[in-house]
This record gives C-alpha cells, structure tokens and sequence, in this order.
C-alpha cells in the first residue's frame, strides 16, 4: 500500500515535470489505473495535485490542471476533495486574484487560464447540480468577474437547432413539391408518353420508308476465310452503316420531327424524371403506399424512355450526334455576351440546311472564334508588349501600345487629353438660395485646369547595394548586417571569402581601402543601374543576363583594384608593422571577444529545454546589441577605428607620404 | 441517535436537553448547503443580514448598490435540476429607484424587533430611513452627521422604540421612531463609532466600539457612559469558574438549574433595576469587591485614566453579545477577538485562533442560541469557534471574496453569510438521510479505462 502511495506521486510529479503541451498519455493512463482502485491513492493524487498546482510555475500548475480535470471527470471521491478547495484551485489556476497573478512563463499562463475555464465551464455543466461550490465559482467568474467562457455547451445546442431547422425546412420544400407532383402526376406522364408514341411513329415510318430501297445483297461468306480479319471487319462495319436509316429529301420532315422530339425527350422529360425521382426518395411521408407505387412508374417510364432514346441512336448514327453539335454551337453562342453574330449562326445552322450543315458549321465555327479573337482585344486591356495572339491583327496598336509609358493611376488621368475650358457652376447644384451673386458662365480656363490635374510624381530612390559585412557569428553564419563603412560588431567592413575569413590582411589603410573601392562600386553601380533600365525597357530576358555580366564585371573590376592596391599595401604594410608593433589592432581584440562569448554561448545551448529554462527570460537580439554597444571596450574600439579611418582617408589622398 | 429518541421516548432525557443536544450535533456539521440557495438581486457586496425577530423567516439584507432586499427562508419560490435546487428569490428589493431611496451603500439594515412591518436601514448617504414593509416606502428618515455604519434596536425594548446609530461623528445618537427626533446624543468616543448593540439582558444599556479602539457601555437613562473596557484588566481567575459552567451547561439536564446558578452573575446586577441591585451587590462584591466598588463610585463621571482605556489596538469592528448577556464578543482591526464578562468588565483572555478580520469594515459576528459557538467572517471565509475556549470549530469556506456579515438562524439552525462577492451563502447541516440526495446517476464513478 504505501509502495504503491509512493507511486502515484511519483507518476504524477513525472508527468507533471515536463516541457510538453500535454500531458504522456501512458502516464495519465498509469495514474488513472493506479488510482482507480483505492480511495488512498485518491486521496493522495488530489493532495499532490493542489501542492503542485501551487508551484510557482505556470507550465506545472498546466499540467497538473490537465491530470486534475480527467480524475474530476472520472472519481467521485476526488470530485468531492477537489471542490472543497475550488476557490483555491480556481485562484491558481485562472489567477483572478490580483495578489495571486499567475506565474512566471506569460505564454503557458495565459492557455493555463484559458484552459481552467472551460474546465470550469464543463465541470459546472456535468456535476454543477450536485456541488454548490462549482455553482458558485462559475457564478463568480462569470457573473461578478465576467470573465467569458467559450460557452461550449450553448454553441452546441445551437449548431444542432439550427441543423434540424434546416432539415425541417428542405423537408417542407420536399412535401410541397410531392403534393404538386400528386397534382400533375396524370399530366405528366401522358405527356411523356405522347412523346414516346411520337417518336415511335417516326421511327415506323422512317423505317417503313427506308425497308423500301434495295439492299445490296450479301452472299459472301465464302471467301471469309481467305479475307484478313480487319478487311472483315471493315466491311462488317460498312454494313452495318448501310443498315441505318439515312436521311435524304424524302424523309427529311420526318428526321426533323424526330429531332425535334428526341431533343424534348433528352432535354425535358428526362431530366424531369430524374428530379422527380430524387424528390420521391427523399421525401418522408406519412404513408408511403402512394409514393412508392408513383417510384416504380416513374422508374418504369424512365426505362421506357431510356430505350426509345437508345433506339433513335441506333436508328440514326447522325441524330445524335448533329444534336450534339448543334447544342454545342448554341450553348457556345448563348455564352459569348454582346454579340450580333449569333442569330444569324443560329439561322445558319438551323437544321433547315442540313446537307449543307456539317460544312457550314464547322466554317462558322472558324468564323466565330476570330471574331471572338478580335472582339477580345479591346475588351481585356493588355498592359504591354509581348502579346503573341492578337498582335499580328492590329500591329499599329501594339506598336502603340510599346511605345506608352506606363502611368500610374490618378486624378490627372481624368481629364487627360481634352485641352477645355471646365464650366465651373455646372453641377446642376441648388445655388439660388446662395448670397451674393452667381455666375453660372463662370469657367475654370483650361490652363488651370492642367495646372490642378499635374500628375504627381514621386522621386524613387535608387537603390544602393550594400555589401553585408560578411564577418564569422559564433553561431555559425555570417554577419549580414549592412553598414556602408563600419559594422558596429565586426569593425571596418573587409571583403571576405565564403567562409568569412578576411581575404587580406586585415590593417588599417587597407581596410580604408577597401572602403574606396566599395564606394566605387556603388558608383558604377548607380551607371549599371542605367543601363538596366534602358535594358529593361528593351527587352525582358535581356535584362537578367546583363545583370549577371554586370555582376562579373563589377567583380572582374574589384579584384583587378585590389591587385593594384596590393602593390601599394606591400609598401604599406613594412611601414604599418612598426605602428602595430605599439599599438594592437582592433581584430585581434575583437577576435579574443568573439572567442569568450562564444565559449559560454555554448554552454547555454547545449542544455536541453527544462522547465527552468522556460523560466529564464529569452536573450533577444536586441539584448544581445545591447550588451555588445553598452560594451566599453568594443565602443571604444570603434570611436579608435574611427579615427584612424579618417586619417587613414588623408593618408590615402597622399599615398606617397609616410 | 436512534438510542437518543429511545431515551426521550422512555423519557430518560429532559425536551429540552434532547433539543440542544440534537441541535449541537447539528450545529457541528454544518455546510455548505447544496439545495438551499439565494438569488441575490445586489450588485454591490453585502453589508449586512438580519432574519426577523418574531416568526423567524424572512431575511433582510442590506447592500453596497444602495439596495435592501427581503428573502422568505421557508419557502423558495422555484426550484432547479427537479426539485433538487431551492432557489429563493427575493420577496421585494428596495433601492435607488425607489423613492426616497438611499443613495449610497446601505451598511445595515435591521428588523423593527416588535413585527416585520417595519425595517431600519443605514447608509453611508447619512441618512438612517424606516420603511414599512408592505408598501415599502419610506415613512421616516434620520438625516445625521456622517457616513452610517451601524444601526441597532434593542430586541427587548418594551418602553423605548430608539434606534442606535453608530457614524463617522464621535455621537452616538438614538433616533426616536415615535417622535422622529433624535431622543439621546451620547458622546465619550474620540473618534467614529464603528458598531452599537443594544443589550440583550437590558433594555436601556448600549453598547458601542469605536474607531478609537474603546468600547463604552451606556445606561440611557443616565448621563455619560458607566463602563469602559479595558483590554488590560483581565479576569484570569474568573476563568474557571466559566469553563465548568458551560460544561454544565451541555451536560445537566436542567436548564432552571444552570440559569438559576448563573444568575448572580448577571451584570443587570450591578446597573439599574434597584430591588435586584441591592440583593446582588454582596454577592458580586464578594467576588470582586475592589473593582466594583472603584465603579460604583465613579460611575456617573470616569476618572480620566479609565475613560481612556481601550478594548482593541485599532478600531473595534464588530461587537455580540451571548443570548443571556452575560458576555460580549468584540472583534477589532488588530484581527483578534475578545469576550468580555459584562459583569466585572474584564477582559476574559481566551484566545480565540483568528487568522485575519477585516479591518476596514464593520462586521458582523453570530452566536448560536446556546453561546456555545461564534461565527466569525475572517476575510473569506467564516469560522466556528467556540466561545469559552476560543478553538475553531470548524471553517467554512465558500466565498471568493471577503464575507461582511453572517447571520445564525436558530430556529432551523442554518448559517447565513454575505460577502463581497455579492452572494449570500446558505449554510446548513447535513441531510440525515442521504437517500433525499438523488445523486444517483450523473454524480458517480464513471472509468471509461
């Protein structure tokens, strides 16, 4: 017994003890069936609980409100020891006590609150009857506090009332088209069969017609044998083709009819069929008898229908699909909005000339898609060049449209154009009741016009390419802080290689050096930038090759100064090596720096996340920029590279002169 | 308890004694109730709470939004959860729409102790009104000085209708219902008077606690106050004699035993009342001769010394007296609690177990019927103690902010408290049957793993 005393504590402070968002569940498991069998073990779960849930931690407190709420859920016994203290309970772990505020990690804080009431919330649903104390906590938070709970139970209930009201409401819809379909169920279904018999008639007399014409005799069996199987085929095939029924002056009124019908069929009834159908399934009536036996007709008449649809298929291999065709031309007409044309395709391929139709249509086809083409342009403003389709069509005015600069959009554009006096009392506003005179001829003179609608223009900068600084960061990386000379951190800026390694000896004129160069880089860049634009203007894919030339060449150029400038460093140098001698350079210290900060960096932050470290406010970078710019000697050590830039700059003017 | 009614039936127990003792064992339990509550309608905290006096079933309260509302105990107006929840609803609400209303927060509110068709509020608007209850309008208003925090009627009164008002102002005055005058302006406090009580043994003694830490018995029939006590004279060796008596008191059978063996001890003794005074004064001088005689020969001007003398370090809070006035309870803003004997005006030193008291507010104590418990609000929550050995019976905890006043209804021995937190929490013993409580299938066990 106490062995296994111990072990709920110990399981729930294991479980507790930990970085997560939620709780192991094989923990939770473990404490729920170690204490599912003793009320001890209860009752030493909840007095561990509320000890935890006093830490000074708001990831602990989260969690052990977490294991709290599926023992409340589950124990009597635990429910009841629990709600003796709720108000304590309810202080920790909400933190509406402004003595008691919640404690240290503010973002766990603020889910534990968020957390203990919806747990209170359904605590108070589930077990509010039974405990006045829960009552009474949620009251107090909701009603005196006003603290606002996700009302889950509300939200719910309501979610489901408005399902069942729309169910209750297409239910309705459904019973109202039933009774309209009881209504008209005769009507309809003569009506489909009058069409039915109609086709049939049709088809008779076409067929009856057709029975008429000889037939060329087929007796060769024979020579099957010695025939290859697709010339067999092929001929099958062609028989076949004979076998229906063709449409020629004769029977042509009666081919239209049956299109006509076949149309209604497929278009009409069919598709009414099929609602009405979908309607008699869904429905819920109070006896189903009628409907039932109304399903099993529609069911048959549309099997009926189905079979006469596919008889006039095979009746006429072309029936269907000119339907098709023709559909397919009217829908598209039906679609294209302002148009003159489509009346007269429509008469055009009117099945009126159907020997003529398939030629016809396919050519008004054509004719309709560049008229599409040409109607399309105007509409749908291409901004610029570069349009393939309609250029060929209108080249003056893709020319043009090369040509226009692009404006941005304003006021001015209003009253582009036009050089006009503006009338200025031309409003048709109620002046009369106005003192004074009005001078309804008054006119504003069309120079003041432009004069007020000038179009503004804003002055973009250029933009200047810095160089990051490149320098090593202990954490790995490189600085990519940009500072045209200095970086606060790292010193005078120096190229550097990939690595972040100087790429020359890093002294003092040098440096300054480098910093020349870096300004006539930015020089020639602003010139290259030119170019660009004009490039741009020119042609697009042009433009992203000369950048990359740019780029080489702007490269090229550096390293062919800085061959040149070693030669001047050499000499430099066997002067500088005295100076340095007295005094040390700022790298080498900055480099002893980095070395420390680094070591104890790392130390930081090989240790793995703990409770204790969310405690531990988080270093921010601008703690860190802080600490380097507070640092007196890093400051220092830059005011020193200051100075010696400026002289070195002098120095520079006059190279020769030690 | 089954064996108790045996007794009782075969009559080896008194009524009376089976009476206390089934209410002291419920008295002992006491909690929580989970099927009795009150919808308070305040908005403010709860200053003060009063069951009336003559049937024992409607409270009146008294609350910071300027409101007072009556509550009917017995009967609830609706129920919840299937008749498992009784929710009594206010019977009528005064408050600032009324007219005549108060303005400001309503610090006490009492009962006309003669029927329920009167109540007195106070308010720190300084006005003390009389409403009637039935129509519940306004028929009399005291306009005084200061801020009220405390009014009082004597529950005995027979010849006086006066209501004690305890303000900011060092006066105490005593407000005349039949006249609509103040009858009396007592003065000897040097500081605002927190809380006036009349006595329960006594028809004309008031007793008041200032701010100025002093409590000071008054004889309103006479000039000037008669007693001040002193928590520096204490009364150890009164105190044996205390213990055995309450001990009697919860074991002998009879109650005209203990009340006549008590009786010499009583304090109308030494006041007023003169064919009993003369009796009892060799009694209680032979007990203690010195002090009553200092007493009896300063009495209608202290010596300065003793005016000065103070009960509490602090303003006195809250004052109560036992059933039989022989004792008063004060509490003070130094967070302790002390009984004094009326009689000898000794500080009695028990030690009663307090954490912590308001010290800003008036409180408002509740003895039991027997003066075997006290309840004490101690910041949040309210505590039991019992009153001659000053341990904590029990604490009750159910508010979340700090409770300001209970009230001991004995007749159904329920304990009723008002706190900040705008509630008013019903305390009741346990149900003896645990079968009333369906708590059957939603309230159990429920292991889905």
């Amino acid at each position: 017994m106490e062995e296994s005393g111990g072990k709920v504590r110990a399981l729930i402070e294991k479980a507790t003890n930990s970085t997560a968002s939620h709780v192991d569940s094989r923990l939770l498991k473990a404490i729920k069936t170690v204490v599912r069998y003793s009320d001890s073990e209860v009752r030493l779960a909840a007095q561990t609980l509320m000890d935890l849930m006093k830490r000074d931690h708001s990831q602990i407190r989260y969690l052990s409100l977490i294991i709290i709420d599926e023992l409340f859920m589950r124990s009597k016994l635990f429910r009841t020891l629990i709600v003796e203290n709720l108000d304590q309970l309810l202080s920790l772990s909400v933190g509406f006590r402004r003595n008691l505020p919640l404690p240290a990690p503010p973002a766990v804080a603020s889910v534990l609150r968020t957390k203990a009431i919806e747990f209170l919330e359904k605590w108070n649903n589930s077990f509010g009857i039974h405990y006045r104390k829960i009552r009474l906590g949620f009251d107090y938070l909701k009603n005196i506090l006003r603290f606002q709970f996700p009302n889950l139970q509300a939200n719910a209930a309501r979610i489901q009332q408005e399902r069942r009201e729309r169910a209750m409401k297409s239910m309705e819809i459904l019973r109202n088209k039933f009774e309209m379909l009881t209504k008209n169920f005769t009507l309809i279904k003569e009506e489909i069969h009058s069409t039915v018999d109609e086709i049939n008639e049709c088809l008779e007399i076409a067929r009856s017609k057709e029975e008429n014409l000889p037939f060329g005799t087929l007796d060769d069996e024979d020579f099957d044998e010695f025939r290859p199987s697709e010339l067999q085929q092929l001929r099958i095939d062609s028989l076949k083709e004979a076998e229906k029924i063709r449409e020629n002056s004769e029977n042509k009124v009666v081919f239209d009819a049956l299109r006509e019908l076949y149309k209604l069929l497929v278009t009409k009834h069919l598709v009414s069929l099929k609602e009405w159908i979908s309607v008699l399934i869904r429905v819920e009536m109070a006896d189903n008898s009628s409907r039932d036996s109304m399903l099993k007709d529609f069911i048959d008449i549309r099997n009926s229908l189905l079979s006469v649809k596919k008889k006039c298929m095979e009746s006429g291999c072309s029936l269907p699909e000119t339907e098709k065709h023709l559909k397919d031309e009217e829908e598209e007409d039906f679609w294209e909005e302002g148009k003159v044309e489509p009346s007269e395709i429509d008469s055009s391929s009117t099945p009126a000339e159907p020997s003529k139709k398939s030629l016809a249509s396919t050519s008004e086809e054509v004719k309709i898609h560049t008229h599409k083409h040409n109607y399309e342009n105007p509409k749908i403003k291409k901004p610029l060049v570069g349009q393939h389709g309609s250029t060929d069509s209108n080249p003056l005015r893709s020319k043009l449209m090369a040509e226009a600069p692009i404006m941005n959009w304003g006021s001015y554009l209003d009253n582009w154009g036009p050089k006009r006096d503006v009338m200025a009392n031309y409003r048709g506003l109620e002046l009369e009741s106005h003192w004074g005179r009005v001078d309804y001829d008054a006119v504003i003179p069309a120079e003041k016009i432009a004069e007020l609608s000038l179009p503004a223009m804003l002055y973009k900068e250029e933009q200047v390419e810095i160089q990051p600084c490149n320098a090593p960061l202990r954490k790995g990386g490189l600085c990519q802080r940009r500072d045209l000379k200095v970086c606060p951190f790292h010193g005078v800026i120096v190229p550097r290689d990939g690595e972040g390694n100087p790429l020359h000896q890093s002294n003092v004129p040098n440096n300054t050096n480098n910093q020349n160069t870096m300004v006539d880089d930015i020089n020639f860049n602003l010139g290259d930038n030119l170019v660009e634009k004009l490039a741009e203007k020119a042609v697009k894919n042009v433009r992203n090759r000369d950048q990359e030339e740019s780029r080489k060449r702007k490269f090229d150029k550096r390293l062919e100064k800085r061959a040149k400038l070693a030669k001047i460093r050499e000499h430099n140098e066997s002067v500088l090596r005295h100076a340095a001698l007295a005094s040390t350079s700022h790298s080498a210290v900055s480099g002893e720096e980095a070395e420390a900060a680094s070591e104890e960096g790392h130390l930081f932050r090989e240790k793995k996340e703990t409770l204790a470290s969310m405690l531990r406010k988080k270093v921010t970078s601008k703690d860190r920029l802080s600490k380097r710019l507070l640092n007196t000697r890093a400051s220092d050590a830059t005011i020193r590279q200051l100075t010696i830039g400026e002289d070195a700059t002098y120095r520079e003017a006059f190279p020769n002169q030690w | 308890m089954w064996r108790e009614i045996r007794d009782r039936e075969a009559g080896q127990t008194r009524p009376s004694s089976f009476k206390s003792r089934v209410e002291s064992s419920r008295i002992a339990d006491i909690q929580l109730s989970n099927y009795k509550e009150f919808v308070s309608p305040h908005r403010g905290s709860i200053n003060s709470l009063q069951v009336d006096l003559t049937e024992g079933r409607y409270l009146l309260s008294g609350a910071s939004d300027a409101s007072a509302a009556v509550f009917d105990v017995q009967r609830a107006v609706d129920y919840e959860a299937g008749g498992l929840i009784a929710k009594h609803k206010f019977l009528f609400s005064v408050d600032k729409q009324c007219e005549n209303g108060h303005k400001y927060a309503v610090s006490s509110a009492v009962w006309y102790p003669i029927d329920t068709g009167l109540f007195v509020t106070g308010s720190y608007d300084q006005c003390v009104k009389v409403w009637d209850t039935n129509t519940t309008q306004v028929v009399m208003n005291f306009k005084l000085p200061g801020k009220v925090y405390k009014t009082a009627m004597s529950s005995l009164a027979s010849s006086h209708m006066l209501i004690a008002t305890g303000t900011e102002d060092v006066q105490i005055r005593l407000c005349d219902i039949a006249s609509g005058a103040f009858a009396h302006t007592l003065s000897g406090h040097r500081d605002g008077v927190m809380t006036v009580e009349w006595s329960t043994s006594n028809e004309w003694v008031l007793i008041s606690g200032g701010c100025d830490g002093a409590i000071r018995l008054w004889d309103i029939r006479r000039a000037g106050c008669f007693l001040v006590l002193d928590q520096n004279r204490t009364q150890l060796g009164r105190r044996p004699p205390v213990l055995p008596r309450t001990s009697m008191n919860k074991v002998s059978t009879s109650g005209a035993l203990s009340s006549s063996q008590h009786s010499f001890v009583k304090p109308r003794a030494i006041q007023k009342k003169p064919n009993n005074g003369n009796g009892i004064k060799p009694s209680s001088l032979s007990r203690t001769p010195s002090k009553v005689s200092v007493k009896q020969r300063l009495h209608p001007g202290l010596l300065s010394c003793q005016d000065r003398a103070t009960a509490h370090y602090g303003a006195v809070t809250s004052l109560g007296m036992t059933q039989d006035g022989t004792y008063l309870l004060s509490a003070g803003s130094d967070s302790r609690i002390r009984l004094w004997d009326v009689d000898s005006g000794c500080n009695t030193l028990v030690n009663f177990e307090t954490v912590r008291l308001q010290t800003s507010k008036t409180i408002q104590l509740a003895t039991t019927h027997d003066s075997t418990l006290v309840f004490v609000p101690c910041m949040s929550s309210v505590k039991a103690f019992d009153i001659w050995s000053g341990r904590t019976i029990t604490t009750l905890r159910g508010h979340y902010e700090y409770v300001n006043c209970c009230w001991f209804n004995s007749q159904d021995q329920e304990l009723y408290t008002g706190g900040n937190d705008r509630q008013i929490l019903v305390w009741t013993p346990s149900r003896l049957s645990p079968n009333d409580d369906p708590e059957s299938t939603e309230d159990r066990d429920n292991w889905s793993d």
